[in-house]
């Protein structure tokens, strides 16, 4: 009967079962932000190779564009982006006082529109690469 | 009447700051992603389109600006995140002096490529 | 609305005193409204009637050699219309353990002394129905606060944060006392600060904030809370208010608040803290632009 209890990390995250719905988005919310600013550095190096010359910006594009991996690495920042504009646009209205009683829900609704738009927009992002 | 402090709580600044890059954010993080998957295919992307459409002023000063509000709003959230965890004394003076180098980093070495872009160099 | 309308509902003579004392005037209205709409709950509670239930209740005591190794403990506890929590916890104390430590004095929602961790959730013990959860029942001490014995928690910390905000009226400017004046407050006013004057002090809120667990300097859900009380109160003065704001916009005041809701969603007094802390920060944002 005796078992060993750990009031560390079981207080936070060890109880993601126990979530509930603010708690996820504030979780979501951090990680995709996250994703964004590291894309962010990254994209500005890659645009970079501007700087060598129109040659190298243009193979340097177009050869990442070619890859499959690439496509769906896109897809997946869509993802990303979509979901973190669409509970941005939750909180600026829960920072003005608006609609906090129904802040679950508007939880989820970013949630089914950020899938909705993302299952959209893989044709457009798929076209013409192959694996 | 008690004295007047006319200067915004440093907490209260960023915060607001950081809604109002939100809101603008929004909107041009919207387009971007509009314009060079949809309306341009991020595959066809060549140097020639790149100039062609940073030529434009307005574009330009647009791409600048969602760069500079797109690093503050990004590493302020870095910053609050770390703070909200607990981070204090030295450690937060030498986290937020890195994330500041690398921000006026960023925005210097996106804005030298933007012009680049341009063909203004 | 208030509490005080449905004390002559305690004064009736109830048909089981011991049961009836432990319930708060709050329950009983709530009561009163579900028995009009779900008929389920009873249906529940008269099966568990005659049963006992299971409760897993957290034990460690530093003090005690064999204790030092935190464990669950076994209840199992008759089952009687109406339990809660605290009842169950006092029940197992009372006939199989009298060294099991928790805190609890009124019994009805009002000193704050028993919020404890069950079933995953912040509740205050006297508030829960044993019939509404899960079994069987595990019933943990407040997290993100150090644990003195069993079920009793350290709250000095939560303590200090109340008292940062000033927790009390601030008015000198008091009516002549021969005029038999009194300092009244709008009955708009009045509603205003109705929902953030029923803290009990609880500690459930500030133990569910996440922010608060990882940065101890914030004010957390509660003593915000109370600072809203004073400061949306309009019979304290335009500078008074100044000041409560300059306390509430510090580095580790309202900005942490990262609106996830757990505050809100525990506590056992309804009381809206997200919105309440909102309004505080839009507040601070309006009384800085104005000088600009």
């Amino acid at each position: 009967m005796s078992q060993s209890y750990n009031r560390g990390l079981i207080e936070d995250f060890g109880r993601w079962k126990e979530f509930s719905a603010g708690m996820w988005a504030w979780i979501f919310h951090k990680f995709t932000g996250w994703m964004l600013i590291g894309y962010l550095f990254t994209h500005i190096a890659v645009l970079s190779s501007a700087l060598t010359g129109p040659e190298a910006y243009t193979n340097t594009i177009q050869g990442l564009e070619s890859l499959f991996i690439i496509r769906v690495l896109e897809v997946g920042l869509l993802a990303v982006a979509v979901f973190h504009i669409l509970n941005g646009l939750r909180l600026l209205m829960v920072d003005l006082g608006i609609g906090l009683d129904t802040q679950d829900k508007s939880f989820y609704a970013s949630l089914v529109l950020t899938a909705i738009i993302t299952v959209a927009s893989v044709p457009t992002f798929m076209d013409g690469v192959t694996i | 009447m008690a004295e007047r402090y006319s200067s915004f709580a440093p907490g209260g600044t960023t915060w607001l700051l950081q809604r109002i890059t939100a809101a603008f954010l929004v909107v041009v993080l919207a387009f971007h992603f509009f314009l060079l998957h949809f309306v341009n295919h991020a595959a066809d992307v060549t140097f020639m389109g790149t100039q062609a459409r940073m030529e434009n002023v307005g574009y330009f000063l647009t791409m600048v600006l969602f760069l500079i509000a797109g690093t503050f709003h990004g590493v302020n959230g870095v910053y609050n995140a770390l703070v909200n965890q607990g981070l204090q004394g030295t450690q937060k003076k030498v986290v937020l002096a890195v994330l500041v180098i690398a921000s006026v980093a960023l925005i210097a070495q996106g804005t030298y490529v933007a012009t680049v872009m341009a063909g203004w160099t | 609305m208030s509490t005080q309308q449905q004390k002559p509902n305690t004064q009736e003579t109830p048909e089981d005193p011991e049961m009836k004392g432990a319930e708060s005037p709050q329950q009983e209205r709530l009561k009163e409204k579900e028995s009009d709409m779900v008929d389920e709950t009873s249906v529940d509670e008269s099966e568990l009637e005659g049963d006992t239930v299971l409760i897993k209740v957290f034990r460690y005591d530093p003090e005690v050699a064999d204790k030092q190794e935190p464990r669950f403990d076994d209840f199992h506890v008759p089952f009687k219309k109406g339990m809660t929590v605290l009842d169950a916890v006092m029940y197992a104390r009372d006939t199989y353990d009298s060294s099991l430590t928790f805190r609890h004095s009124c019994r009805q929602a009002v000193c704050g002394s028993d919020a404890f961790f069950v079933n995953g959730k912040q509740r205050l013990g006297c508030k829960t129905q044993i019939s509404e959860l899960e079994h069987p029942v595990r019933i943990e001490p407040l997290p993100h606060q150090e644990v003195v014995k069993d079920l009793v928690v350290d709250m000095d910390h939560f303590y200090d944060q109340m008292h940062t905000v000033e927790p009390y009226f601030q008015n000198e400017d008091t009516p002549d006392a021969s005029d038999l004046e009194e300092q009244r407050q709008t009955r708009e006013n009045r509603e205003k600060v109705k929902m953030s004057t029923r803290c009990i002090w609880c500690g459930a809120c500030m133990s569910s904030c996440n922010i608060a667990a990882g940065d101890n300097e914030y004010l957390g859900p509660a003593a915000i809370n109370k600072a809203y009380r004073f400061a949306m109160d309009n019979r304290e003065g335009e500078e008074i208010k100044e000041h409560r704001l300059r306390i509430l916009e510090q580095e580790h005041g309202v900005w942490r608040c990262q609106t996830q809701f757990s505050c809100t969603e525990v506590c056992p007094k309804d009381i809206p803290l997200t919105e309440h802390i909102q309004e505080l920060k839009r507040e601070a944002v309006k009384k800085n632009l104005k000088f600009w």
